[in-house]
């Protein structure tokens, strides 16, 4: 099945066929022995359970390292090593490349993830057994009537206000906020030690590194505010007098007035 | 709490009853989203008259029927839009009938729109002074220096919008009228779900993790209402009427929501820091490029636009905008839609531009 979080690329037949499965997969949980013969209210506190389960696989799998630091990874890649920290591309270079007693800072902080996804784990099944218990009490004896496909559609509507409510409720929770973040702190702090590694590396084999490369562009960009500056003053000072007229009083005004100053300020383009 | 009241009894046994029907209905839909994949977006006839880095200044033509007034709209102040970083513009001119762009400019307007491109690994180091001050300040000075000019009117849509005051504060005799769409200045209000998971993040370690791809944004936006947006709205094609147009439309959509260009490093870690994390803005602490952006500063005439039901800028992060300007010509306006229902929905392609263009018809 489509993860929603693992595609977030323009894929709307893919994205819909996901919906779609999971739509049959919910309508074949109330289908389910507990629910009860043809005709008979069915017992929906016995769904509960099954729908709870069914939810929190869906919520683990969708959110297995956090919804932001998940989203990036590639699909089926899970909630391992790779998949936290490639959310900000490809890495350069796993932990077991780097030396011995660097490697240990990024061996701790992917049990620190493991640590901090556990916990996360921990909301997702309270989430979903609270979505389902939500549903059962909405559902009341509903019961009768012909099978329809609308009214397949309208407990699906039903189900989805539950989720969000209980979703919305739990991850508002100043605890679960602290948690998220992090869940983003330790899968940044990893990439970038491991970034820290390929580094090491690449300085080895004299190659420039992505902080050298970094302080140029600074520089450049330093040079480039400067020249703005400069040209603008140049642009902004009066004539100077030449010798000839040198203390006759003629050009120690400079000849544009403060508006046409400002024109001329916002003439000047930046340069890329 | 109300019992659910519609039949349900194809739970029980006779579950398979419409399965066929709806199995049709799966297969029928997922051929015509197939179908329905190329869509082309952006409908609006435009020209490249500016760019400073990733940055690109456009012009939009005038339309055909708009341009036999065209004397008057060369003398009108341009209008300017500024977009935020995080989204494409093109969701402002989408399709003919779901155009910002294009009843601006059949009321006459003269727009330019700013598209940010697509920062890489080069701009990482772009920071927010680099973006107020050199990309939308460039595209002021073009615009103004191209029309001779001394002041436009601006428009900034969602974080553009907060861009938008900043340049405003920054440079008040440059902006004539200022209209702001779905934009936030109070990050703190106890609605703002993004505001709350955001505020511990280590803006540090963004900053050294390097550009954050547009993937991952996506993903933190999906993750703030996940059945609605990644299951339901897609489950809801089911019962939709087989008209292709609509599901062309929702396919647009689709397009755009997913279509997000990676952020630049520094701008996005200093954009954490300073609005969602110590809300500088409304405090006004804020400082850009050594200077102090005083919401008060701003005297021009501001029309104020925010959607009633906002999951992601709360519509009270919006409306305290009316408390920190120092205008007394002010119109804040809730719109009942949501955030995206703002740029595209039937009813923000209806009454958003209706509302811009008279109000700044009130303001010449």
């Amino acid at each position: 099945m489509q993860n929603p979080f693992m595609s977030t690329a323009f894929k709307p037949d893919l994205a819909f066929t996901g919906a779609a499965e999971r739509f049959f997969e919910l309508l074949k949980s109330f289908s389910l022995p507990g629910a009860g013969a043809a005709g008979a209210a069915p017992d929906w506190s016995a769904l509960a359970g099954s729908l709870a389960g069914q939810f929190e696989q869906w919520l683990k799998s969708s959110q297995s390292a956090g919804p932001w630091f998940t989203a990036a990874s590639a699909p089926g890649s899970g909630a391992g090593f790779g998949a936290a920290a490639a959310s900000f591309g490809p890495l350069p270079l796993g932990a077991g490349a780097a030396p011995q007693q660097d490697a240990q800072r990024s061996w701790d902080l992917v049990a620190r993830l493991a640590q901090l996804q556990a916990q996360l784990a921990s909301y997702w099944g309270e989430i979903a057994h609270d979505a389902a218990q939500r549903f059962v009490t909405r559902m009341g004896a509903a019961a009768g009537g012909a099978p329809t496909l609308d009214g397949a559609l309208k407990l699906y509507e039903l189900w989805v206000n539950c989720a969000e409510e209980s979703y919305a409720a739990t991850v508002r929770k100043e605890e679960f906020c602290r948690l998220q973040a992090q869940l983003a702190n330790a899968s940044a702090a990893l990439l970038v030690e491991q970034r820290r590694h390929a580094e090491t590396l690449v300085r080895a084999f004299g190659l420039p590194s992505r902080n050298e490369v970094d302080a140029l562009y600074a520089q450049l960009k330093e040079l480039r505010t400067q020249l703005a500056e400069l040209t603008e003053a140049r642009r902004a000072k009066p004539p100077q007098p030449d010798r000839a007229t040198a203390g006759r009083g003629v050009g120690k005004r400079p000849a544009s007035t403060p508006a046409r100053d400002r024109r001329s300020r916002r003439a000047r383009k930046p340069r890329a | 709490m109300r019992p659910f009241s519609a039949d349900a009894s194809f739970l029980a046994g006779a579950a398979g009853a419409f399965v066929p029907e709806l199995t049709l209905r799966v297969a029928d839909t997922l051929a015509r989203l197939r179908q329905a994949r190329d869509v082309t977006v952006g409908c609006s006839a435009k020209r490249a008259v500016w760019s400073f880095g990733k940055t690109t200044l456009y012009e939009y033509l005038p339309l055909r029927e708009a341009a036999r007034d065209a004397p008057q709209r060369s003398a009108a102040r341009p209008l300017l839009i500024c977009f935020a970083l995080v989204n494409r513009p093109y969701v402002l001119d989408l399709q003919p009938d779901r155009s910002l762009v294009r009843r601006l400019l059949d009321a006459g307007l003269s727009v330019y729109l700013i598209d940010w491109g697509d920062p890489d690994d080069a701009d990482r180091c772009l920071d927010l002074e680099d973006y107020v001050e050199r990309h939308l300040g460039g595209c002021v000075r073009h615009i103004l220096v191209s029309r001779g000019t001394s002041s436009l009117d601006l428009l900034g849509v969602c974080q553009g919008g907060v861009l938008s005051l900043c340049y405003t504060a920054l440079h008040r005799r440059e902006v004539a009228n200022l209209v702001t769409l779905t934009t936030p200045v109070d990050f703190h209000t106890p609605d703002n779900l993004l505001s709350k998971w955001v505020r511990e993040l280590d803006t540090e370690l963004l900053r050294q993790s390097g550009n954050v791809p547009g993937e991952a944004l996506n993903g933190l936006f999906l993750a703030l209402m996940p059945f609605r947006l990644t299951q339901q709205k897609y489950v809801r094609l089911l019962a939709g009427n087989s008209d292709q147009r609509v599901l062309e439309d929702f396919v647009r959509m689709e397009r755009w929501i997913f279509d997000s260009p990676p952020q630049a490093a520094v701008a996005l870690a200093e954009f954490v820091r300073w609005f969602y994390q110590e809300n500088r803005l409304i405090r006004g602490t804020l400082r850009i490029g050594g200077k102090r952006v005083d919401l008060a500063a701003i005297v021009q005439p501001v029309l104020n636009l925010y959607a009633l039901g906002d999951h992601i800028v709360p519509p009270a992060a919006s409306a305290a905008m009316e408390r920190c300007l120092g205008s007394r010509d002010y119109t804040g306006c809730g719109i009942d839609t949501g955030h995206i229902g703002m740029y595209a929905s039937r009813k923000g392609a209806d009454e958003i531009p209706s509302r811009i263009i008279s109000w700044l018809r009130e303001r010449p």
